[in-house]
């Protein structure tokens, strides 16, 4: 299938591809293109001019700060992150997630920053850096800012970029000792479309034995079902300073009280979706709990 | 090469099965479209409109993509390497063809160019090559003839390891005929 | 290597029957294929097509004036000027859907599905087509639309054809045997409501990809593309066109798969065709995905009402009567061929006396359907296998025991069925038990015994299926008494070239299933010539003397037809290669055999004539032959292979309709998740009885690959169309096609049946029946037990959840 008529530019720097953005009305961001170009094709976006990120080598390093946290270029592609073993090390959730995406040939292209920016609601990395509380670093002509998860997933196929902004990087804190993040999902087939996903991260305190130690702060994130990844705060709250136990997995909250209408497509029903999310939800907490009490 | 009027074009140069090509493309054109409408090559297929099913699957500077969620334009000045490229000097099948022809891997041969080359990309990563792990590494091509079973079994053949030989064949014989 | 004698004497079977190696796959393999989309072609143009976007719609005006000023736009065609320049399509039905009128784009000014060709515009690059395209204006005026067949036939259901005053296309009921007699006396009777089998195809990955070439200078037609029955369609686009048949021509070389899909290219050629003459230049189509899955055919979705079944207190069954809605879409093209194709395998596998059938082709406003692989049996197939199921389930009879007690026996064959079929051979019980065998089935049943509670749950399921093949077209005649069709034919046309080379053309076409490989394993066998010698001809071309009208790659048959075809071209070259071998070596051709590439006498080996040798006085020094030799020989056999059918009795709707019955016998275990419904594959086994085999592992792979696409349909694949009509499944993100990574290892296994009809005991078996929908839905009956009913071919997790949960259990009754 063809792509409508459009201009292809590939800046140099951030602030080259930022000035194009800003710049050129209807120009948006070309990252790896996996998902974009298909959009292109079906006719589901159609934008004048596609400014190509994902050579400019200042998008496409992984480091880590001093005090820990990971910094990934946007432009890093899922193959990269998956082969960085300083983020296994660091971040398993992340290396693990950036492994298991679509197949070889997309994680090779697919960047992080398309990951997010496109942010379709069955994506895989927003529910997961929601929950590790990860920070967006965004490029305008005005310079950066630094947007939360909350502020940067904000609605179907929708972020918190401003016009002509950029994001360049995703931070993703340390993660303290003894934190646990566990991941279900439920896909067609064995692992294609997602129809529901739920992220959960429980932190403790020490790093003692079995069954000792408490919550020190949780995350509980579901992907797939709403538009953007959907924080459950009552359920976190439910986990918080609750005691590292194998009954804490039960003490969750059902998903029934979020007033949230789940999105519909081709693959099943809301309410089917709806109640995917819950036992989604419950497998990640029983596995992050046995993950804690480990 | 025909020249599209309806958008910029511009000149690349792309080493494709190791020979320099120029060509005018427009912007908006895929790889996979230069690929063969401007040169003839015959490997990368188109079997979808949104890379699912890695019938276009081609090697960009050493990285196996899907070259229809590339533009051509994006390329210029790279190496590009299609499935025309895998046979020997002499036009003999490679090891990796041999298995897939030894196993009947292939029926219409329509994905079989993309699937050559991820079984290609897979074998050489260094991954340990299981039934599950070629299933899972084989999982962005779409074949909707072979049911998979027999593409298995020749990746995991390739890679030396012992598989069942095609029904009405004895072992000894797979490799002699 | 063993070898064999199939007729004592005369030929050695060194290749036939054995696993050899594919003659096409080096040149797939080296990325040297060339199938429809790959011919380089000077001065090519494209074409692009103006799609409906609603379901039903009049077209109440079209502005093609942003197209004329798109870069590089040559031209464009509308449905008036196709009204005006074209006739209809030949028609197979009679009253009242022959009031139907097809054409390339939307007929009489009405779009009649999403997705229905309403413009189409040429322009020099793809991208110029595209732009054009879209720059074309169409104003619609939506009509009311309906999408399920069940309210197409309600009174004031909208028409998706006036002219034919119904949705109704075809009518016919079939009632064999007495019915009533088995209801009223049977020990026991079951009622269902209502059962689905889905829509959904095998979407070839190649779509549909066409080039035509006008020549002027001779006034001529060539198109280049997946062309199923290339005569047929000639025959089509001669009539379209109004252009004589012998100024077209038809090729094709590599098809990227068919599966019956490629049957109906006709109708987007005819367009193509027309573009070509008007402008002057070779003119390419090439069908996205999309538009594939919006328009390229999907298969026949059925609709099984009132069913009931009639069975004996020691669980024979007796009979089976239900009513039928066949949602054929929008245009019946193939159809209603798919109301008569079934009742080849009316009884199923099993030894049905009784069965009364109401049978309905119903138009809807959604894609036609075409012909695909399992085409309209598969259907009927799994409906009674569902029966079989639910009957066991609900009067307490094992399952396996109730299948084989009811199975046609082995000594049964050659068996006759309740509308006249004769299958020919087969041996079911021994390949349940085989099938059985392979999936380890008391293992299973432990393992479902040991999972019990563990939020994982078993179910086992047995598929026992029919691959009728070898058409005998008289069925046509049961639609539609008017229609000239009985019996059925393929041709060949094997020859010595100048050099003594041997070459191979059928008039078959293949799209994947190996006729080069299997036709060069029987030519060299019969000449003794090495396999690698023989020479087979890739592709098909309509204007080469071998295709036959009914040529082509449908109902399972190239093992019959094409290969009964190739025998009997083989036979006749082998005499011609006798008598001048006689002439020569001095002795009666009875005297020679042909051994190593050599015309031998038989009881003197050192008298020999090598081909070449044999060629060169042909082609080179006829003069050296006798004049009455020289006179009958030119070192081509031309052959026809002439299935002996019989035209059926159309009032009693009763005769042979097919010649081969190869049998499938399909067993799984699957893992259900009791949370999500979810499914996964522990074991799937497959047990295939195609007769003798000529390549074992061809006969392997088509096995597989129909599996696959059952299993695929089974769980994923749903072309599911919503309230407005529109497709929700037009690309492989919305229709999973299931990849290698869904999909466990296979167990397979044979029996050998050899069919006494045909003519090297092999059947044809492509199509595979369907197993696996059959095998998957009984797995989850297996799973819920009789808590709940499973009355849908498809099974995603939703379902299967709701199945877990009791769905349908109230719409299946035991009322005796």
């Amino acid at each position: 299938m063809l792509l409508p008529p459009l201009r292809y530019l590939r800046p140099e720097t951030p602030g080259d591809a930022a000035a194009l953005l800003s710049e050129m009305d209807g120009s948006v961001v070309l990252a790896g293109g996996q998902t974009l170009l298909n959009m292109l094709k079906l006719d589901l976006a159609r934008p004048a001019a596609l400014v190509d990120v994902h050579r400019i080598s200042a998008l496409r390093d992984i480091r880590h700060r001093e005090d820990g946290t990971l910094i990934i270029g946007a432009a890093v592609t899922y193959s990269a992150l998956a082969g960085s073993s300083e983020t296994r090390r660091t971040h398993p959730a992340v290396a693990d997630m950036a492994a298991s995406l679509v197949d070889r040939q997309v994680r090779n292209r697919g960047t992080i920053g398309g990951n997010c920016c496109l942010n379709d609601p069955a994506n895989n990395f927003p529910p997961l850096l929601a929950a590790l509380d990860a920070r967006f670093r965004v490029l305008g002509t005005d310079g950066e800012r630094v947007l939360r998860a909350d502020e940067f997933f904000v609605g179907t196929l929708a972020t918190g970029l401003r016009r002509g902004e950029l994001l360049v990087a995703v931070e993703v804190p340390a993660m303290p000792p003894g934190s646990v993040v566990a991941h279900e999902h439920l896909q067609v087939g064995a692992d294609s479309w997602a129809i529901a996903r739920a992220v959960v991260r429980l932190d403790r305190d020490g790093t003692g034995g079995t069954g000792e130690g408490f919550v020190t702060d949780a995350r509980a994130v579901l992907g797939a079902v709403y538009g953007s990844p959907l924080r459950l705060h009552s359920v976190e709250r439910s986990l918080s300073s609750a005691r590292v136990s194998p009954g804490l997995a039960d003490a969750a909250t059902a998903l029934r009280e979020v007033d949230v209408r789940p999105t519909e497509d081709v693959h099943c029903s809301t309410a089917y979706r709806l109640e995917m999310a819950e036992v989604q939800l419950r497998r990640a907490l029983r596995a992050a709990v046995e993950g804690s009490i480990r | 090469m025909t020249i599209d009027h309806t958008a910029e074009t511009r000149e690349i140069t792309v080493t494709v099965d190791g020979r320099s090509e120029t060509g005018h493309v427009s912007d908006r054109t895929l790889l996979v479209h230069w690929l063969r409408d401007a040169l003839d090559k015959r490997g990368p297929k188109i079997g979808c409109d949104t890379g699912n099913c890695g019938a276009c699957t081609v090697r960009w500077d050493d990285t196996l993509v899907k070259s229809c969620m590339v533009l051509a334009a994006q390329a210029d000045g790279d190496e590009v390497e299609t499935a025309a490229a895998l046979e020997g000097e002499d036009g003999s099948l490679n090891r990796l063809q041999r298995c897939f022809a030894d196993y009947h891997a292939l029926q219409c041969g329509y994905c079989t160019s993309g699937m050559l080359m991820t079984a290609t990309d897979l074998l050489s990563s260094g991954e340990e090559i299981t039934e599950e792990s070629v299933r899972r590494g084989m999982k962005g091509n779409i074949c909707r003839c072979t049911g998979y079973h027999n593409i298995v079994k020749a990746v995991r053949a390739a890679a030396g390891q012992e598989v069942p030989a095609p029904h009405g064949c004895a072992a000894q014989e797979v490799e002699s005929r | 290597m063993t070898t064999e004698h199939i007729a004592p004497g005369t030929v050695t079977r060194r290749f036939t029957g054995q696993a050899m190696p594919r003659k096409e796959d080096a040149r797939l393999l080296k990325a040297q294929g060339e199938f429809g989309d790959d011919t380089p072609v000077a001065h090519l143009a494209y074409v692009a097509f103006v799609r409906s976007p609603y379901a039903h719609a009049r077209i109440a005006a079209i502005d093609v004036s942003g197209a004329e000023q798109a870069p590089g736009y040559l031209g464009c065609l509308v449905p008036d000027e196709v009204e005006t320049l074209t006739d209809p399509y030949l028609e197979l039905q009679g009253p009242p859907g022959d009031a139907e009128v097809d054409r390339c784009l939307a007929s009489g000014g009405i779009a009649r599905f999403a997705g229905e060709p309403v413009v189409a515009v040429a322009a020099e690059t793809r991208e110029a087509a595209r732009d054009a395209a879209e720059a074309v204006v169409v104003e619609y005026e939506p009509l009311p639309h309906v999408v399920d067949a069940r309210e197409a036939v309600q009174p004031d259901a909208p028409l998706v054809h006036e002219p034919v005053g119904t949705n109704v296309a075809f009518d016919s009921l079939y009632d064999w045997g007495d019915i009533d007699f088995a209801m009223d006396n049977a020990d026991h009777v079951i009622e269902v409501d209502e059962l689905h089998f889905h829509r959904f195809s095998s979407t070839p990955l190649e779509c549909g990809a066409i080039t035509v070439e006008y020549d002027a200078g001779v006034d001529t037609f060539t198109f280049t593309g997946g062309f199923a029955t290339p005569q047929l369609a000639t025959l089509n686009l001669s009539v379209a066109l109004r252009h004589p048949f012998s100024k077209l021509r038809v090729l094709s070389k590599d098809i990227g798969g068919s599966f019956g899909l490629k049957l109906n290219m006709h109708i987007p050629a005819t367009a193509a065709a027309l573009l070509s003459r008007k402008l002057g230049r070779p003119m390419r189509w090439t069908e996205t995905r999309t538009e594939h899955h919006q328009a390229g055919g999907h298969g026949n979705e059925r609709w099984f009402r009132d069913v009931r079944m009639a069975v004996q207190r020691d669980g024979t069954v007796l009979g089976l009567t239900y009513d039928a809605l066949d949602d054929v879409g929008a245009y019946t093209r193939y159809e209603p061929l798919g109301g008569v194709i079934w009742t080849q395998v009316a009884n199923a596998c099993y030894q049905l006396k009784h069965l009364k059938v109401h049978y309905r082709s119903v138009y809807t406003n959604k894609g036609p359907v075409h012909p695909n692989r399992g085409y309209s049996r598969m259907q009927h197939l799994w409906l009674v296998e569902r029966m079989m199921d639910i009957a066991a389930h609900k009067l307490g009879f094992d399952p396996v025991e109730f299948r084989t007690r009811n199975y046609v026996q082995p000594e049964q064959y050659p068996y006759t069925t309740v509308n006249g079929c004769v299958y020919d051979s087969g041996d079911l019980p021994l390949s349940l038990r085989k099938a059985l065998d392979l999936i380890d089935y008391r293992g299973a049943r432990e393992l479902q015994e040991r999972l019990s509670g563990s939020g994982k749950r078993i179910g086992i399921g047995i598929g026992s299926t029919l691959d009728s093949g070898t058409n005998n077209l008289g069925q046509a005649r049961l639609i539609n008494g008017e229609l000239p069709f009985s019996g059925n034919t393929e041709g060949g046309l094997v020859r010595l070239g100048a050099d003594g080379t041997v070459y191979a053309t059928t008039g078959g076409v293949a799209f994947g299933q190996g006729h080069e490989t299997t036709i060069a394993q029987v030519v060299a066998d019969m000449l003794g010539v090495a396999y690698d010698e023989v020479q087979v001809q890739r592709g098909s071309d309509s204007a080469l003397s071998a295709q036959t009208g009914m040529s082509g790659s449908y109902a399972s048959q190239f093992a019959v037809t094409g290969i009964g075809a190739i025998l009997n071209a083989t036979k006749k070259l082998a005499h011609e290669i006798n008598l001048v071998a006689a002439s020569a070596l001095g002795c009666t051709p009875d005297d020679i055999t042909l051994v190593d590439g050599h015309a031998v006498v038989a009881d003197d080996p050192d008298r020999a004539l090598p081909f070449s040798a044999v060629a060169g006085i042909v082609h080179f020094s006829p003069a050296d032959l006798p004049p009455e030799v020289a006179d009958e020989v030119g070192l081509v056999g031309r052959a026809v292979y002439r299935a002996p059918f019989e035209i059926p009795d159309t009032e009693r709707k009763y005769g042979n309709l097919t010649l081969t019955y190869a049998t499938q016998v399909h067993a799984c275990v699957v893992e259900i998740d009791e949370e999500t419904g979810h499914t996964r594959l522990l074991r799937y086994a497959m047990v295939d009885d195609c007769g003798t085999p000529i390549n074992p592992m061809v006969i392997e792979g088509q096995v597989h690959g129909a599996t696959v696409h059952g299993i695929s349909a089974a769980l994923y694949e749903h072309l599911s169309y919503d309230a407005e009509g529109q497709l929700v499944a037009g690309n492989f993100y919305d229709y999973h096609a299931a990849t290698a990574y869904d999909l466990p290892s296979f167990r397979y296994d044979n029996v050998v049946s050899p069919s006494p009809f045909a003519p090297v005991g092999a059947k044809g078996m492509g199509e595979g029946g369907g197993a696996p929908l059959h095998a998957l839905s009984a797995a989850f009956q297996d799973a819920v037990g009789d808590r709940a009913m499973v009355l849908d071919s498809c099974n995603p997790p939703e379902r299967v959840l709701r199945l877990l949960r009791g769905l349908d259990a109230e719409r299946v009754r035991v009322i005796r």
